[in-house]
Formats: C-alpha cells, sequence, structure tokens
C-alpha cells in the first residue's frame, strides 16, 4: 500500500485550523504527520507562509523532533529501545533480529510501506527491558521468540 | 537612570540593567573570547566559549547571554575557566577536518585563531570529523560544513539581518548543520547570495568562493561600493594589486552594517574584465597608443579649435551618475568655464533626478536628508513602483527588517516582488496610474480628517488635490478594486508615512504631478519633513545625488541652483570669475539630435554609455559618426572606445579618490585602494591636466583641492567651508 497523493485539502483545512492560533506551529505538524502518517515536504512552504515563518524554519522544527518525520513511513513503525536499561538486557541481539526478521535497516520502511524499523534511547519502560513498541503498543521482556510472535501477529493481521 | 553595581576582575563597574556581562565587560576594556557573539546580531549562547565565573557562586555563566545583577563578582580568565574554554576548543578541533593549511579562511579563521591564543596544539582527543560533502556548484560561496562549528551566526544573519530565511538549522545534535529547506544546495534555495553569512563566519565553514587566490588577503583598506546609490562602506582585501575579495566594513554607523549585496560582495565580473591601459589615438583611422602629454593637447587643442570656429554651442559634455563628486563638479566646470557652454548632462540618471528636484523646489530642500534607519524604525512606508531588491537591495533589508519589526508596508506595483510578501496591503496597479492611485489613497485619509473635525479645517479645504476624487474611477484606472484600496488607505491611516519610489513613476505623462501628490500624501498625514519620516527616491547609479548636486545637468549649477535663477547665476558667474549663458545646454538626447543635424562637432564621453540614451542605437552611432572630434574617458574597451578620436583611460571607483553621495544624501569621502592599470590614471586628474591645457590658472593637483573648492563654493557640502559634512544639508 503506497502511500496516497497529498490530499491538499485536507492540508489546507489542517493548516486553517492551526493558521491563528499562538505557538501554533508544533499543534499543526503533529496534525499533519497525524492525518498523513508523515509530513509530505511539500507542505513546508505553504505552513511556513501561513504561519508567516521562513520555510527553512518550519523545516528546522520537523527535523528537529523525532516524532516528525518527512518521509512516509509503514503502516506499523517499530521501535526498538537501545536505551542503557535495555542494552544491558541485550538489545543488541533484539535489533539484529528484528533487522533480519523485516529486511530493513535502522530507519528503513519496507517497500510495501508496511513496517518502518526505527530505534529510540528509552522508552520509559525500563523495567520491563528489553522492549519495543509497534505504533502505540509496548512490548516488553522481550526474547527472541516473543519478538517473532509480536512480529508475525502484525505481519498476519495485514493478510487477513 | 538605574545602574547595576558590579565587579569584573576586579575593577568596579556601573552599567544600566538589561546590559550582558559581556558587553559591560567590553565596554570597560575587558576582552572575553567569543566565536558566537556579533554586536549586530541577537545573543545566542551557542559556544561556551565566553564563560566567566562569578566568585560569590562558583556558577559558571555564557557571559553573552548573561545579563549582569547587583553584587555580581565576575572573574574572566581565572584557570579553571581558562580550562574549561581550552576543553571546549579542543572538542570543537577534534570534530575539525584536517585541512586548515589550504583553508581559504586563512588568518581570518576565529576558531584558529583562538586556539591559538588558548595555546592548543593538537587536541589530543580522539578525531571525529564530520564530513559533509563541500559545496561550491554556485558562483559566488563554498560551503564546507564540515567545518561549521553551529554557532549560528550564518543563520541569524540571514533571518535577522538581511531577513531571507534561506537557511535554519537541520536535525539535531552532532549531525546538525544549517541547511535550506529540502536540503538543496544554495543556488537552488531563495538564497541571494548577499555574502552576509560568510563574512561572519567564524570558520572556514562558509568562503566567498575567488578565482584568483587562496588565503589571506596581503593587506585591506576601505572603500565604498561603487554599483549602486546605496553606497555600502566596504573593505577590500588587496593581492599584490589586485582586489581578491569584498566584505562589509563592519563599520557601526555605515549604511550597511555587517551586510552587502551580491554585486558589491562579489564583483568577479567586474574584476575580471578586460580594462583600457593607454591612451589611444586616432591615427591614420586606427587608434593607436599615445602618451598622456600628446592625448591631453590633442584634446584641448581640437575642443577649443572647434569653439573658435562654430562657437561653444557646437561642444558637449556627457557626464555620468557613476562619476564621483569631484570628477562631475571638474567636468561641468570644465563645460562652463572653459568652454563656456551648458552643453553638459549626465543622462541616466535623468528620471531620478527630476524626481530629486521635483522634492528639493515643493520642499525648499527640506527633504534632502533621508537616513534610510528611518525605515525600519518608523510607523509606515508607501512604496510606490519600486523594486528596492532588485536595485537597491541593502536599502530592501532596512524594509524587510522594518516590517517585520511592525512598521507596515503599503505597496503599490504593477507587478509582486519580495517584498510583497513583507506588506500590510498589496495593490497590483496597472503601469502609469500611479497619480490616479495616491488621489484615492489621499481621498480616503482625506475624508476621514474631514468628517472628523465635522467640517473641512480651512487647511483641508487648501488640499483640494484630494477632495473631489471620484473613487470609482481611480479604481478603474489603477486597475484595483475598492477594497484593497479602502485597506491599502487604512493601513496608513493615522500613521505617519515614509515614501520609497523610483524612477518610474517618471515614465508617465503625468510623472511630475505623481511627485506633487505623494509630497502632499505626505504633508497631509504630517510626515514631510520630519525626523522619522523620509522620501526615498531609489538610485541605480552609485552618485546619482551627488551629479545633481554637482551641476552635471544643462539647466542647473551645482548647489541644487536653477540656471534660470538670475541670482544663482550671477553668484556663481561671481565665483568662477567667468559670464554664464542664462540659456540651458543641451541635454544628451538633444546632443544626439544635433550631432545628426551636424550642429553639434565635439562631444566629450566621460564613464558613460550613449547608445543606451536612444531606444535606437544606429541612430546613436550614426550621430557620432557625424561628429567632428570625439574623447571618451572610460575604464572599459568597447564599440564607443573603437569610434572615438581620443581614449583616456580611467580608473575604477576602487582605483581612485574622491567622494559619493548616496540615495540617503550622505556624502561618503573614499580613497583609493589599489592603483589603476597600465598607465590608466585617476579621473579627477586627467581633468586637472585638461583644465591647465584648457587655460586655467590654478592647477588642479589633488583630489583634496577640488573637495576644498567644493566644500567653500557650494553651501551644501561644506561643513566649515574646508570641507564636506556628513551629510548634505
Ligand atoms: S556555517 Fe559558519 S556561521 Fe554558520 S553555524 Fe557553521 S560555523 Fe557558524
Ligand atoms: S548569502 Fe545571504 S541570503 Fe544567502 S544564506 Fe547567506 S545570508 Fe542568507
Ligand atoms: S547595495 Fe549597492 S552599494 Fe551596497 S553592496 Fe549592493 S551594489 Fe554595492
Ligand atoms: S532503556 Fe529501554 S525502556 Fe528504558
Ligand atoms: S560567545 Fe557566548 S556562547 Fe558563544
Amino acid at each position: 500500500m503506497k502511500p496516497k497523493e497529498t490530499d491538499w485539502n485536507q492540508l489546507f483545512s489542517i493548516i486553517e485550523k492551526h493558521k491563528h492560533e499562538k505557538w501554533g506551529l508544533i499543534p499543526l505538524l503533529q496534525d499533519i504527520q497525524e492525518s498523513f502518517g508523515y509530513i509530505p515536504p511539500d507542505s513546508i512552504e505553504p505552513v511556513a507562509q501561513a504561519l508567516n515563518m521562513f520555510p527553512s524554519q518550519v523545516q528546522g522544527v520537523i527535523t528537529f523532533y523525532a516524532g516528525f518525520t518527512l518521509k512516509p513511513r509503514g503502516k506499523y513503525v517499530i521501535r526498538c529501545c537501545r536505551g542503557t536499561a535495555c542494552h544491558v538486557k541485550g538489545s543488541r541481539s533484539i535489533l539484529r533480529l528484528m533487522k533480519k526478521e523485516l529486511g530493513l535497516e535502522e530507519g528503513e520502511t519496507s517497500e510495501d510501506y508496511q513496517f518502518t524499523l526505527e530505534t529510540v534511547a528509552c522508552l520509559g519502560a525500563c523495567f520491563l527491558a528489553p522492549t519495543m513498541m509497534v505504533n502505540r503498543d509496548y512490548f516488553g521482556k522481550l526474547s527472541p521468540t516473543k519478538v517473532n510472535s509480536v512480529l508475525s501477529q502484525y505481519k498476519k493481521s495485514e493478510k487477513c | 537612570m538605574e545602574t547595576i553595581a558590579l565587579i569584573i576582575d576586579n575593577k568596579k563597574i556601573s552599567c544600566p540593567p538589561g546590559t550582558s556581562i559581556l558587553e559591560a565587560a567590553q565596554q570597560n576594556g575587558i576582552k572575553i573570547p567569543t566565536l558566537c557573539y556579533h554586536p549586530d546580531l541577537k545573543p545566542f549562547g551557542a559556544c561556551r566559549l565566553c564563560l566567566v565565573e562569578d566568585e560569590n557562586t562558583g556558577r559558571l555563566m555564557a557571559s553573552c547571554v548573561t545579563p549582569v545583577a547587583p553584587n555580581m563578582s565576575i572573574r574572566t580568565d581565572s584557570p579553571d575557566i581558562k580550562r574549561h574554554r581550552r576543553n571546549i576548543v579542543r572538542l570543537m578541533m577534534a570534530e575539525h577536518p584536517e585541512s586548515c593549511i589550504v583553508c581559504n579562511k586563512g588568518n581570518r579563521c576565529q576558531l584558529r585563531a583562538i586556539a591559538a591564543q588558548l595555546g592548543i596544539g593538537e587536541t589530543k582527543l580522539y578525531s571525529m570529523p564530520n564530513y559533509k560533502p563541500l559545496e561550491q556548484a554556485n558562483e559566488f560561496i563554498v560551503r564546507d560544513l564540515s567545518k561549521c562549528i553551529l554557532c549560528g551566526k550564518c543563520i541569524r544573519a540571514d533571518h535577522e539581518l538581511v531577513v531571507v530565511g534561506a537557511i535554519d538549522y537541520n536535525h539535531r545534535g552532532f549531525i546538525s548543520r544549517p541547511a535550506t529547506v529540502h536540503e538543496q544546495p544554495l543556488e537552488k534555495s531563495n538564497c541571494i547570495f548577499c555574502g552576509t553569512c560568510v563574512s561572519l563566519c567564524p570558520t572556514g565553514a562558509l568562503s566567498p568562493k575567488t578565482e584568483y587566490y587562496v588565503g589571506t588577503p596581503e593587506r585591506e583598506s576601505r572603500s565604498v561600493c561603487g554599483f549602486c546609490g546605496v553606497g555600502c562602506s566596504v573593505t577590500m582585501g588587496v593581492v599584490g594589486d589586485q582586489i581578491a575579495e569584498v566584505s562589509p566594513s563592519h563599520v557601526r554607523t555605515s549604511v550597511n552594517g555587517s551586510t552587502l549585496c551580491v554585486r558589491g560582495h562579489f564583483p568577479h565580473e567586474f574584476l575580471k574584465a578586460e580594462r583600457l591601459t593607454q591612451p589611444l589615438l586616432r591615427k591614420d583611422g586606427e587608434p593607436a597608443p599615445a602618451s598622456w602629454e600628446e592625448s591631453l593637447e590633442i584634446v584641448s587643442t581640437r575642443i577649443l579649435d572647434i569653439r573658435k570656429q562654430y562657437g561653444p554651442q557646437s561642444v558637449a559634455f556627457i557626464g555620468s551618475s557613476e562619476c564621483n563628486n569631484e570628477e562631475a563638479y571638474l567636468f561641468q566646470k570644465i563645460a562652463r568655464v572653459l568652454v563656456e557652454t551648458n552643453n553638459v548632462d549626465n543622462p541616466r540618471a535623468a528620471y531620478t533626478q527630476a524626481v530629486l528636484r521635483r522634492i528639493d523646489e515643493k520642499t525648499n530642500g527640506r527633504c534632502r536628508k533621508n537616513p534610510l534607519a528611518r525605515l525600519e524604525n518608523g510607523d509606515a512606508v508607501f512604496i510606490l513602483n519600486a523594486d528596492p531588491g532588485e536595485m537597491n537591495t541593502v536599502a530592501s533589508f532596512y524594509l524587510k527588517r522594518g516590517s517585520r519589526k511592525g512598521v507596515s508596508l503599503v505597496m503599490a506595483n504593477p507587478v509582486r516582488t519580495e517584498l510583497t510578501a513583507f506588506s500590510s496591503a498589496f495593490l497590483e496597479i496597472r503601469p502609469q496610474s500611479e497619480f490616479e492611485l495616491i488621489k484615492g489613497i489621499g481621498a480616503l485619509l482625506y475624508e476621514e480628517q474631514a468628517t472628523e473635525n465635522g467640517c473641512a479645517s480651512p487647511e483641508m479645504q487648501q488640499r483640494s488635490l484630494f477632495s473631489d476624487t471620484d473613487l470609482d474611477k481611480v479604481c478603474q484606472a489603477a486597475g484595483v478594486n475598492m477594497d484593497s484600496l479602502k485597506q491599502a488607505a487604512n493601513v496608513l491611516r493615522g500613521k505617519k508615512v515614509s515614501v520609497v519610489t523610483g524612477d518610474e513613476i517618471m515614465l508617465a505623462e503625468n510623472g511630475a504631478e505623481t511627485v506633487n501628490a505623494l509630497l502632499e500624501l505626505m504633508a497631509m498625514t504630517q510626515s514631510l519633513g520630519k525626523e522619522d519620516t523620509g522620501f526615498y527616491v531609489l538610485a541605480k547609479a552609485c552618485n546619482e545625488t551627488g551629479a545633481y548636486d554637482m551641476g552635471l545637468l544643462p539647466d542647473a549649477l551645482p548647489g541644487r541652483q536653477l540656471l534660470s535663477d538670475d541670482s544663482a547665476r550671477k553668484h556663481w558667474e561671481d565665483t568662477w570669475k567667468v559670464r554664464l549663458s542664462p540659456d540651458q545646454g543641451l541635454s544628451a538626447v538633444r546632443m544626439i539630435e544635433e550631432a545628426e543635424k551636424g550642429n553639434l562637432k565635439a562631444l566629450y564621453i566621460l564613464r558613460e554609455n550613449p547608445f543606451e540614451i536612444l531606444p535606437d542605437p544606429d541612430r546613436v552611432r550614426k550621430a557620432l559618426e557625424n561628429l567632428d572630434f570625439m574623447v571618451v574617458q572610460d575604464i572599459f574597451p568597447g564599440e564607443l572606445t573603437e569610434m572615438a578620436d581620443v581614449v583616456l583611460p580611467g580608473a575604477a571607483f576602487f582605483e581612485k579618490g574622491g567622494s559619493f553621495t548616496n540615495m540617503e544624501g550622505r556624502i561618503q569621502v573614499f580613497e583609493p585602494v589599489v592603483s589603476p592599470p597600465g598607465e590608466a590614471r585617476q579621473d579627477w586628474e586627467i581633468l586637472g591636466h585638461l583644465t591647465a591645457k584648457l587655460g586655467h590658472s590654478e592647477p588642479y593637483d589633488s583630489v583634496e583641492k577640488i573637495k576644498q573648492e567644493i566644500a567653500r563654493v557650494i553651501p551644501m557640502y561644506s561643513e566649515d567651508g574646508r570641507t564636506y559634512g556628513d551629510w548634505i544639508r
């Protein structure tokens, strides 16, 4: 499933919604990210214009936050924790396994836009280390088998 | 006034609240090293090099972003601080690639200078260079962001000073770099190559692209940019006798501060072009090298012969708005005093000067001084059919900064420009409908004032220009709708209004009335001749104002006096001890026409291209071929020098001494930076020699002497009768 063409009407209605907010940039970008799954690079200019900023400034904010991305991402964003606690509990091999299973390197998205693999510095659930997230769901106390089962769950859910 | 007392390095200091520790120290002669601080930019606190310690608390603080507080006791160079600073620089160096020796920044690299000061040779750290591809596809700027230390000066310059917004930080942490939108190379972004970021970058991350040399110039001299009427103050780096690079001179009071535009900053084409290096005399139909003595002898005898045979009206002089004041004065003096003709003109700035003359006449000279700074700090600016970004780029920076600070811009232009996005109201008007449009805006403002007062006050009634205006007609003529016209008037309502316009308003038949209407508009809004407003006329050439002031015109004398004014003429007759004809001389256009007819016999062209005077260059060529004698004094060879009987090689602006008067009315004096090439000479010198040959008794043997004469005889230029003031008056 390729990402759809940018729906400009939708984009402009989002911009319109936040245009007059004070400090509207971040909520606006969040809204775009939420609706499109990423921030289409072509939206930088109209956003900048609406908020009377330089496009370079808007881009600077987007690239500063890990939560925003300019590239379309997969339907499922897999985040592997590489924080200290998880590292101690063997997250390096967990990551290696994920890479192999998904056939993706860090930051990559599968060609069918199903999966994106990312690493984060800590998911804030160290007591469950090693941890991972799929979109908004946490999975902890990972072992290779558990990782396989989690991943296959999402692979399967796609098929039916 | 409230002050704060503190101690810095055992020295008792007091300063106003809000001063940063760094500034307080600097004001008291205490030096603190910095990399990201610049007085023209908002403090940023990125490099941490300016660390100081408060002895009371032991706290370390970045002094550029920490305001002074009462009872602080600051140490700027304790061993601890020095150690910290050294570590900061070591870390920067560890991230730096090892190409210092071949770096274009050379000895101007501040990182290198500071490392040397702090005694850092090797960092003894694990080197972690952050390689980024070198970007140098454009002709002006080389970006080597592996050398970037993230001081943010380029970004702040780009946002705060030139308000272009081409770059901002991208990403975060170690990989963070200044980047354009979509990380395109500069030439694909909206960068205007003003180079302001380049001259502020403390390292070799941004450097000017030059073909002439790599490294540090041997010496630096100040001059004034001669590429437009802003007259930016520049520092020129010289290698041998070649200008290697140009940068803003960073004089706080200069018109440009830390900025420049692409023309002034990177004049590659101009510096590379072939030059005239030797006088040429036509012998057997071909231009051949000749000596100065012989050439000038021929010029003077031929001109005097022709005058004797055909009368003074058969000789004419075309000067240029690129001549500096001293040349312009001498040139018109040669025409008026030694040849006794008023046939002298500077055609390129004819329209601009016509606007200036109108303003001067109508305001009795009360509007001569128009500092650009007022555009940044005033209430409102009305921009009428002008493109400052294109014509006087540095002036457009003032407008854009002003807009960001809350100055309201109203723009009426036939096309959208960069400034449109900065305007509170934009009217896309039909060409040559300026007069109608001002009437419309004036009428809307007038109505309001009239009704507010219940009935029109006598003063208002006098302002008949705006009183009976048919607004529908205005909208029709200008091609704008009523709502946008009203919006424009609303923005200006109750504000003091400055005006920015250019020579294009004179293209309309009623151009002169347009100027009057603008003056009326300013008068009605109580903005005329005030300390915080101005009437700005864009100037393409560097000395359009000065050429007018020096009387390089067929119908005006120096000091903006009319030739037709009997008392003014009498004054100049006494000053110069000659008789002046009250009849206006030939304008450049008429000169060509008279040459065509065979009435004009000799023409002396100084730094001007007559092919641009008339739309039909063939016609000009035929007219010039019809002359008996033509002298061309210029710096570049070309079609014109091919045709001339005598070619006199002059000097480029940075090769001579003199002064320009910029579009603000600021008189800027400069000295030569390098000598003219080959046998070429400074233009005042050539003209000076000629005056002697033409029979002037007092020799003009230094530019100083001409300056003194100008200061003595033109009150506008005189501070004490011996030197110029800073501004015309
Ligand atoms: S490019 Fe130069 S000016 Fe810009 S942040 Fe880097 S070091 Fe500073
Ligand atoms: S050259 Fe001028 S416009 Fe371009 S990035 Fe630098 S400061 Fe901005
Ligand atoms: S604005 Fe004019 S004077 Fe200033 S650098 Fe550019 S061309 Fe030269
Ligand atoms: S380190 Fe993995 S959740 Fe904190
Ligand atoms: S100069 Fe103060 S932090 Fe850079």
